[in-house]
């Protein structure tokens, strides 16, 4: 697309370079992402017209006429709402970050033993000692056991050199046994909370408050904003070791932060709703269509991509089937795998 | 992949019948153990009497005739089945870390199984193996096209991992829509030799039979695969043939597995490995010594699984997984760099 000059945006050090097309990917996102929202809002066991959200929305939460409209959506549907986009936009993000230290265009948190590691630790939590953890220190649990496996694994593919190779690999192995403990604990443990446990565990936004809301929302300040600005070593390692290190890039140095980076936005998801593993690949997979690698545009195409599909995903799942709900991560991995797969099948350069 | 052992007994066929046959004795005790231990142990005379001099009075001896020898022989099977289609999907995608449950094959079969019981009604347990073979040959269709054609092991390992998430979320999903379905299934999605019985695996029989013959008619074609698929080409082999023939093989092999017993990972992965330490002969030794090693290995893992927390049981498809992860991860160390 030569057609288009590029143009720089240039701040500091930091300088971005983007084309105009670019720019109406990110305002077709976010057109996508508002309409998304009005969906999600209006529709639902009690279903309201988008003046009534409107109105709602502004209204104080006394009586009359829109009181229960605002009710409905302060507590329940805005909390999930904005829960659903902050999920997807950190799942989506961990998922680029890992799609390009490991030059893989099938890495992602889910794959390689960091959303397994993080749900075992929130598994035992949930169906051993229900209540032990307090909701808000949850994303800790998770991070625990992300971080825990993160460490794991990169130790075992810093051996030597680096390889991302054996990096995937040895996460692939990683998970299969986490599962294995998952699953001792969803077979042996108590019917009833292995219920709620599974409907956690498939990605589920059911029981969203303000507080997780919060949680999330500084989560992804202190890890998916910083890891926005990385785009340049991102773009560096995307060339390879030699000419990353040619330019002046610690390879050692930006890969730990950026992984540590890519668990921390993998966990605090994890804790909120589960495993999605399909986020983390088809997110940052429909960024690339539109964009290619250039990180700059990359990463928030990414994190808007992702936020879209776990919206819709989480809308779809809870007014499809209702009164029964489908948690958001199945529902993305339903519709969003055969995509996902059809997508790679066709893109023959992938095969390195 | 070739390993460069030296103690090949290839050309020395009295030593690998001589290693075939401890390991046949081994197996044997291990049988013995696997018959005398368990939620109720007993002395070692009873369980040789309840074999030998079988008395249909005793109760120990019922327990031991009726119960556990049932399970030892689906333990047996299973193993060596598993372990037959390991050395295949391992040979014909020249991948040593294909295993059917890490390519996703094995929770195809799960998934379509699950989704057989509890949606289609008037389902019973004939039609169960067709539902796994459809299973498993979605997912090894689907593994293949992701696993794009060159030759790229992480690629294809890689893919596999996805469409095992994919098939293992819409199990949930199967699972999440039907409560009562969960709680009847949870224990045979993990893999549980326990709940199978006899009379299933006789009805897999046929379809097992048929996908060992499938496989030992490969063998000749197997041995020329190993110097490349060029190579192979070059002498004859048809290698379309090999590989959908192959395939059909692992297909009807784990399906029955998954069909029977769950889906039970790593079996596959880990047996011919452990069979290549000593074995660097043709594919006819190497698929001798997988049968009675993967028989080994999961009568070994059902003894763990009931001995191991008694008087409860871990489900055997845990027990491998927790036994083959660490060898998956110490084989990647190894081999990748």
């Amino acid at each position: 697309m030569k057609w288009a000059a590029p143009a720089a945006l240039r701040l500091g050090e930091f300088s971005l370079r983007f084309r105009p097309l670019d720019l109406g990917w990110i305002l077709l996102t976010t057109l996508g992402l508002f309409a998304a929202v009005l969906a999600a809002a209006t529709l639902g066991s009690f279903p309201l017209g988008w003046q009534q959200v409107w109105a709602g929305l502004w209204q104080p939460s006394g009586s009359g006429e829109g009181a229960m409209a605002h009710q409905v959506l302060w507590q329940l549907r805005m909390p999930r709402i904005l829960a659903a986009m902050l999920v997807g936009a950190c799942l989506s993000l961990a998922g680029v970050i890992l799609q390009s230290l490991t030059r893989n265009a099938l890495a992602a948190p889910g794959l390689i033993g960091v959303e397994a590691g993080g749900s075992v630790t929130m598994l035992m939590s949930l169906v051993l000692f229900p209540g032990l953890v307090p909701v808000y220190l949850l994303p800790l649990t998770a991070l625990a056991g992300g971080l825990v496996v993160a460490v794991f694994i990169l130790m075992l593919a810093l051996r030597g050199d680096f390889s991302p190779l054996r990096l995937i690999l040895v996460g692939i192995g990683t998970t299969a046994m986490l599962q294995a403990v998952s699953e001792l604990l969803l077979t042996y443990g108590d019917i009833d909370r292995v219920e709620s446990a599974l409907m956690w565990l498939g990605g589920s936004l059911h029981k969203v408050t303000w507080t997780e809301v919060q949680v999330l929302a500084l989560w992804f300040l202190l890890a998916g904003v910083p890891a926005m600005f990385a785009f340049r070593q991102l773009n560096l390692l995307q060339l390879g070791p030699a000419v990353a290190s040619s330019r002046g890039l610690s390879q050692r140095r930006t890969l730990a932060v950026l992984l540590l980076a890519s668990v921390m936005l993998t966990s605090s998801a994890v804790a909120t709703a589960g495993t999605m593993v399909f986020v983390g690949l088809i997110g940052p997979h429909l960024a690339r269509q539109c964009c290619g690698d250039r990180h700059g545009i990359l990463l928030p195409l990414a994190a808007l991509s992702g936020a879209l599909l776990v919206l819709i995903g989480d809308t779809l799942g809870r007014w499809v089937f209702a009164p029964l709900q489908l948690p958001a991560g199945l529902v993305v991995a339903i519709v969003g795998a055969p995509y996902f797969i059809f997508l790679i099948a066709r893109r023959r350069e992938f095969a390195n | 992949m070739s390993d460069a052992a030296g103690l090949s007994p290839a050309r020395r066929p009295g030593l690998s019948f001589a290693g075939l046959g401890l390991l046949g004795l081994v197996l044997l005790f291990t049988a013995f153990l696997h018959l005398g231990l368990g939620a109720k142990a007993l002395d070692w005379a009873t369980t040789w009497q309840a074999l030998f001099q079988y008395d249909p009075t005793d109760l120990d001896h019922a327990v031991v005739r009726d119960s556990r020898l049932a399970r030892l022989l689906v333990a047996v099977v299973v193993g060596a089945v598993l372990a037959v289609a390991g050395v295949l999907i391992q040979a014909i995608t020249d991948n040593p870390l294909a295993d059917p449950g890490i390519l996703g094959i094995n929770g195809g079969a799960a998934f379509f199984v699950v989704a057989g019981l509890l949606m289609v009604p008037g389902t019973d347990f004939a039609y169960l193996p067709w539902y796994a073979f459809l299973g498993a040959v979605s997912a090894a269709v689907i593994v293949a096209l992701l696993g794009g054609r060159a030759h790229n092991p992480v690629r294809l390992t890689l893919a596999g991992a996805a469409v095992a998430a994919l098939f293992s979320a819409m199990t949930a999903t199967v699972l999440l829509l039907d409560q009562q379905g969960l709680d009847k299934l949870r224990h045979w999605l993990t893999g549980a030799i326990g709940a199978a019985d006899v009379s299933k695996l006789l009805q897999v029989t046929p379809y097992l039979v048929i996908g060992l013959l499938l496989a030992l008619s490969q063998v000749r074609s197997l041995d020329a695969h190993r110097l490349g698929a060029r190579a192979a080409a070059g002498l004859g082999v048809n290698i379309l043939r090999l590989k959908v023939v192959g395939l059909a093989a692992v297909v009807l092999l784990s399906g029955s597995v998954v069909a029977v017993a769950g889906p039970i990972g790593f079996v596959g992965l880990v047996v011919p490995h452990a069979v290549r330490l000593v074995v660097n002969a043709d594919y006819r030794w190497i698929l001798g010594y997988s049968v009675i090693v993967g028989a080994l290995l999961v009568v070994l893992a059902d003894l763990l699984a009931r001995v191991v927390v008694r008087p409860y049981e871990i489900n055997t498809g845990i027990v491998t997984a927790m036994i083959g992860g660490p060898l998956f991860i110490a084989l990647v160390i190894r081999r990748v760099k």
